[in-house]
C-alpha cells in the first residue's frame, strides 16, 4: 500500500465530495466482501466520477471492490484485498426506453424491480430472473451473469444485452455494441463484460433487449406425491414436453425439501412449467402439459395470478446466499438434468435444489460444513456430463480452501493475458475470479 | 513452402497465379492476390501451417468459402491464406441436448438439411446459406432472415475449437453455457478471423415450430411500410422475419423473376410467424390488422406451403433480378433502432438524389438492418467512386440516429476507415488489448476491422463476384 489510509479518504473525498465517501465503522462493516473490511465506501454521481475515483485508487494502489445491491457478493473467490468498495447506488436512473424499438438504457445502479415498474407501465419486461429483484442492479446482475428459469425462451443475460458503457482500471470511459439488436461492428465487447464480475472494468450503464409483456401468464405445476424420490416422473414430463412443439417458458424441478422452501406445497417433487402469451396459444399448453403430466403419472394442477408469481419469486430467489449455507450452481446439458439430479441424491440423500430444467442448471443448497466435499462430488457430476460446478456463495472460511470456480478453464492463459492488459495493477477485485484472477 | 508442401501435401498448396485467383476477392468489390493459399484437412495440419507460416513471418488469412461481403477474407496485406474448405464434416448430432458438433467448412444450409428429418434446424440463416461456411458464419457472427426471432450465430453458438498465432488449439466455450472465466466463446465469435482459425464449433440446434405462417403486405409509401414495423414490434409480435423491399427492388422482380407484385407499390413487407398453430393464427391476424391500419393497401396470407413459397420467391429473387436494372451493385449493410426506420428510409432516399445513385432496398426490416443495394455500371468513370460516396452517406446516416455500420457483414477492409465515426480512440483501444492478448503479433488477418492510417496498396477494386443461387 502506497498511500496511508486517511490521505487515499482525503483524494475520494475531494474527487466525489464528503457525502460521497463513507467511512463510519458500521458502514464499513456493512461493505465487508468476505470478511475483508474496506477502508472506504464510495457512491460516484456520474460515470465521470466513478472514473476519477478508479485513478484515485490506481494512483494509491487500493484495490476496489464495485459493488450494485451486493445480491452476489458472495460469488466468486475470497479476494486477495479489497480497499474501496464502489458502490453504483446513486447511478440509478433510467437513460432512455426506446418502446418502439424494444430496448431500454439504464444506469448500472438501477435495481431490476424499479426498472420492472417502469416497463410494465408499456406493456413491456426485460426477462431476467435474479433473487432479489428489489436489491439487485442491472450493473450487478450483467457483472455476475445472473440467469433464471426463463433463460430457455428468452435467452440468457449474454443475449440479452446489447450495449454498455463501463469505466475500465486506467480510468478510460469506453463503450460496447450501442442500440441496435444487430450489431457486428467491430469485437463484441459486451461478451467480454458479462459474467466478469468486476475484474476488467466497472460497468456504468446497459442497454438491454426488452420484451412485450405477455397476454397471460400461469403456472402448471405437476406432483408425485412423493412417489420418486429422485423425480423420475418429473423427467418422464419434461422429456414429453422437450420432445414437441411447445415452447414453454421455464421448466423447474423443485426436491421436496426445496418445494418446501418456496412453498411450492404438497409432498414430492414438484415440476413447475410456466407458459406465457397470447392467451389461446397459453389455453394449448395447459391443456397439453396436462395431459402430459397425467402420462407421466404426476397430478397437475394450474397456478394463476399472484400464485404464480409468488412461485417464480421464490424460485428465482432459491439461489440467493443464506446465512451459514452454501450455494452450488451446477450446470450440465439440458438433457443431463435428470441423470444429474439422480447423481445428486446419491451426493445427499435429501437434496434441497432447484433444477432450470430447460437451461440445464441446477442450483444445490448445501450445509456449510459439508460444503467442500458436497462441491468436491458435485464437481466430478458435472464433469462425467461435460458440464461445470461452482461454489456460488459459501463463507469464506470454505471457500479459502479452494477455487470456487473449479478446475482452471482451458483457455485461462488468454484469460490472464486480457486481465493483464485490461487491469495491470490488479486493482478490481483482485484475485476473486477463475484461478484467482 | 517445401513445409507446408510436406504438411498438407503437394496438391493443397497453391501459389501459381492462375490457382491462387480464385482467393483474391470475396464476395465485396476488393481484391488482393494471396502468396499462397493452402487447403489444410484437419486441425493438426491448420496448426502446423500456422506454425510454419509464422516462422516465415508471414501473416495468415482464414478463409471459408468466400462469400463475405467487407472483404474480410481478402490477403490485403499478403500472406498466406489458409483454407477450411476441406474441414466439412458434420462430427455429431445430440438431439437429446440439441447441439450439433462441426467442421468450419460445413455449408450452413447442410446443417439444417442433416437435422430436418429429425425435426431441428439451425436457426441463422444467412440468405447466402447454400454456399456459406459456418466458420465464416462464426467469424461474421452472422445473422439471417429468421434471425429476427431465434438470434444471430453468436446466440446459437456454444463453444469453438481455435489454432491460436503459436499453433496451440484451446477450447473457447464448451457444450454448455456459463463456462467459469470470461467468456471467449462469445468474445471470439464476430472477430472476423482476426484472433484465430475455427477448427471445430458446437452450436445449438432448435426443434422445428408446430406451425409456420407468411403474410405479404403491399404499400403504396415507404413510410407506410416502415411504420407498419415499428407498430409491428411495438404491438409484442415478435415475427420469426420481418422483411422489406422498396419500389426500384419490385421494379427488378417483375422484371427478373416475377412474383406477381404491383409494379406501382412503393413498398413489400413480407412477414412470418412461428410456433404452436393457436400462436400463429393470432399473431397473423394481429399483424394483419396493424398492417392495414398502416395503410396497406393489400394484405395476402398464404393458405398453404406452395402459397408460402410463391410469396418468398420475390423475395428470395430480388438479389438476383438486379441485374436487369444495372450490370453491377454494390451492397450495403447498415443498422438503426426499428424505431428510427422510417426517417432512416427517408434518408437513404434523399442519398440517392443527392449523388444521382439508384438504390434498390431489400433488407431485414425488424431488425433494423438496413441493404441499400446502390446500383451502377463500372463502365461508367467515375460511377464506384460516387457509389462509395452514397454508401458511406448512408451509414453517416445510420450512426447519426444511434445506429451502426453494419449488422451482419462485418467491417472487414470494406468499412474499418469508418470505425472511428463509432468507436472512440479509447473504444478501440480496449478491442486491440482483446486483439494483442489474442494474437500479440497481428498474425491474423492484419488490417481489418481497425482503422489502418496508410491504406492498402495491394488492395484493387473490381465488381461482385457472387455464386449463382444465393440471395440477399
Ligand atoms: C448473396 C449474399 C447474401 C448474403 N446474405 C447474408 C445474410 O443474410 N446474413 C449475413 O450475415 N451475411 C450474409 N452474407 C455475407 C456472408 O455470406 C457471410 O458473412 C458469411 O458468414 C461468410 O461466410 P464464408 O464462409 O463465405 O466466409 P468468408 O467470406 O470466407 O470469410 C469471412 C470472414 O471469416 C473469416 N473466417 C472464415 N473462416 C474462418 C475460420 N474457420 N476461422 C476464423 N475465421 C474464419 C475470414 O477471415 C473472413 O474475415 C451474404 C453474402 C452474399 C454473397
Amino acid at each position: 500500500m502506497s498511500v496511508a489510509s486517511d490521505q487515499l479518504i482525503d483524494r475520494l473525498t475531494s474527487e466525489l465530495g464528503t457525502d460521497s465517501v463513507i467511512t463510519d465503522r458500521a458502514t464499513l462493516e456493512a461493505h465487508a466482501v468476505d470478511g475483508l473490511v474496506p477502508r472506504a465506501v464510495c457512491s460516484p454521481g456520474d460515470a465521470a466520477q466513478v472514473a476519477a475515483a478508479i485513478r484515485v485508487c490506481g494512483e494509491a494502489g487500493a484495490a476496489i471492490a464495485p459493488r450494485g445491491g451486493g445480491t452476489a457478493v458472495a460469488l466468486g473467490n475470497v479476494p486477495h484485498r479489497v480497499d474501496v468498495v464502489l458502490r453504483t447506488d446513486r447511478l440509478a436512473a433510467l437513460v432512455e426506453h426506446d418502446d418502439a424499438n424494444l430496448t431500454a438504457t439504464m444506469e448500472a445502479g438501477m435495481t431490476l424491480a424499479h426498472l420492472q415498474t417502469h416497463l410494465a407501465q408499456r406493456g413491456q419486461l426485460l426477462p431476467l430472473d435474479p433473487p432479489r429483484p428489489d436489491r439487485a442492479t442491472i450493473g450487478g446482475i450483467v457483472a455476475a451473469s445472473t440467469n433464471g428459469a426463463r433463460r430457455m425462451f428468452y435467452g440468457g443475460v449474454r443475449d440479452l444485452v446489447i450495449g454498455m458503457k463501463m469505466v475500465l482500471p486506467g480510468g478510460e470511459q469506453v463503450k460496447a455494441g450501442g442500440k441496435v439488436v444487430k450489431n457486428v461492428a467491430g469485437y463484441d465487447m459486451c461478451k467480454l463484460f458479462v459474467g466478469s464480475l468486476g475484474t476488467l472494468g466497472i460497468i456504468t450503464e446497459v442497454t438491454c433487449k426488452m420484451t412485450p409483456l405477455p397476454e397471460r401468464a400461469l403456472t402448471i405445476i405437476a406432483r408425485d406425491g412423493g412417489s420418486t424420490a429422485e423425480g423420475s416422473g418429473a423427467f418422464r414430463l419434461i422429456d414429453a414436453l422437450f420432445a414437441s412443439t411447445l415452447q414453454p417458458s421455464a421448466i423447474a424441478v423443485l426436491s421436496p425439501r426445496a418445494g418446501e422452501l418456496v412453498r411450492a406445497g404438497g409432498p414430492g417433487v414438484a415440476t413447475a412449467v410456466a407458459v406465457e402469451g397470447f392467451t389461446e396459444a397459453v389455453d394449448r399448453h395447459v391443456r397439453d402439459i396436462t395431459g402430459m403430466a397425467a402420462a407421466a403419472g404426476l397430478s397437475a394442477e394450474v397456478l394463476e395470478g399472484p400464485a404464480h408469481e409468488r412461485l417464480w419469486a421464490a424460485v428465482a430467489d432459491f439461489p440467493r446466499s443464506r446465512e451459514g449455507e452454501a450455494l452450488v450452481r451446477l450446470t450440465v446439458p439440458p438433457g443431463a438434468v435428470a441423470t444429474a439430479v439422480d447423481a445428486l441424491s446419491r451426493v445427499d440423500d435429501s437434496p434441497v435444489y432447484v433444477a432450470h430444467a430447460g437451461a440445464g442448471t441446477i442450483w444445490i443448497g448445501v450445509e456449510a460444513a459439508r460444503a467442500a466435499t458436497v462441491f468436491a462430488a458435485l464437481t466430478s457430476v458435472a464433469g462425467a456430463q461435460h458440464g461445470h460446478a461452482v461454489l456460488a456463495s459459501a463463507p469464506p472460511e470454505v471457500k479459502r480452501g479452494l477455487d470456487v470456480w473449479g478446475s482452471p478453464p482451458p483457455a485461462l492463459s488468454i484469460m490472464r493475458e486480457i486481465k493483464q492488459r485490461f487491469d495491470p495493477q490488479q486493482l478490481l477485485n483482485p484475485g476473486r475470479f477463475v484461478a484467482f484472477l | 513452402m517445401q513445409e507446408l508442401r510436406r504438411i498438407v501435401g503437394d496438391a493443397h498448396v497453391l501459389v501459381e497465379d492462375a490457382d491462387v485467383i480464385v482467393y483474391e476477392q470475396d464476395g465485396s468489390i476488393l481484391q488482393a492476390m494471396p502468396e499462397i493459399v493452402v487447403l489444410p484437412a484437419d486441425v493438426t495440419q491448420v496448426s502446423e501451417v500456422i506454425r510454419a507460416a509464422r516462422r516465415a513471418g508471414f501473416p495468415i488469412v482464414p478463409r471459408g468459402s468466400g462469400t463475405g461481403l467487407a472483404g474480410g477474407a481478402v490477403p490485403a496485406g499478403g500472406g498466406v491464406v489458409v483454407s477450411l474448405a476441406r474441414l466439412n464434416r458434420l462430427l455429431g448430432v445430440d438431439y437429446r441436448n440439441r447441439t450439433a458438433e462441426l467442421e468450419p467448412g460445413v455449408i450452413n444450409l447442410e446443417v439444417t438439411k442433416g437435422v430436418a428429418k429429425a425435426g431441428f434446424f439451425y436457426a441463422p440463416d444467412p440468405s447466402s446459406q447454400a454456399a456459406c461456411s459456418i466458420g465464416g458464419n462464426l467469424a461474421n457472427n452472422s445473422g439471417g432472415p429468421h434471425t429476427l426471432a431465434y438470434g444471430v450465430t453468436t446466440n446459437h453458438a456454444l463453444g469453438v475449437e481455435v489454432v491460436l498465432h503459436d499453433g496451440s488449439i484451446v477450447w473457447l466455450g464448451g457444450t454448455v453455457p456459463d463456462v467459469p472465466g470470461y467468456d471467449l466463446c462469445g468474445v471470439f465469435v464476430g472477430s472476423e478471423g482476426t484472433l484465430g482459425i475455427v477448427t471445430r464449433a458446437i452450436v445449438r440446434l432448435m426443434r422445428a415450430r408446430e406451425d409456420v405462417r407468411t403474410l405479404l403486405a403491399i404499400f403504396d409509401s415507404m413510410d407506410s411500410a416502415t411504420q407498419a414495423v415499428v407498430d409491428i414490434t411495438a404491438a409484442g409480435i415478435v415475427p420469426a422475419a420481418l422483411e422489406m423491399m422498396d419500389k426500384t427492388t419490385i421494379e427488378a422482380v417483375e422484371r427478373g423473376a416475377p412474383a406477381g407484385y404491383p409494379r406501382d407499390a412503393e413498398a413489400v413487407l413480407l412477414l412470418e410467424v412461428e410456433g404452436v398453430r393457436e400462436y400463429t393464427e393470432r399473431a397473423l391476424r394481429m399483424a394483419h390488422e396493424v398492417c392495414t391500419r398502416a395503410g396497406a393497401r393489400q394484405v395476402r396470407a398464404a393458405r398453404d406451403e406452395q402459397e408460402r413459397q410463391a410469396l418468398w420467391k420475390g423475395r428470395k429473387g430480388a438479389f438476383g433480378a438486379l441485374g436487369t436494372l444495372a450490370p453491377n451493385y454494390y451492397v450495403m449493410d447498415g443498422v438503426v433502432p426499428r424505431s428510427k426506420l422510417p426517417q432512416t428510409m427517408r434518408a437513404v432516399a434523399e442519398i440517392a438524389e443527392q449523388y444521382q445513385v439508384r438504390i434498390a432496398n431489400v433488407f431485414h426490416a425488424g431488425d433494423g438492418n438496413l441493404h441499400p443495394n446502390i446500383l451502377f455500371d463500372i463502365r461508367v468513370p467515375g460511377a464506384l467512386d460516387r457509389v462509395i460516396e452514397a454508401g458511406a452517406a448512408i451509414l453517416r446516416a445510420c450512426v447519426a440516429v444511434g445506429g451502426s455500420l453494419t449488422g451482419e457483414h462485418g467491417i472487414g477492409l470494406e468499412k474499418r476507415d469508418y470505425m472511428e465515426w463509432l468507436f472512440s480512440k479509447d473504444d478501440l483501444e480496449a478491442m486491440t488489448r482483446v486483439r494483442l492478448a489474442f494474437d500479440p503479433q497481428r498474425a491474423f488477418n492484419p488490417g481489418k476491422i481497425f482503422p489502418t492510417p496508410v491504406s492498402c496498396g495491394e488492395v484493387r477494386r473490381a465488381p461482385a463476384r457472387i455464386p449463382e443461387g444465393l440471395w440477399i
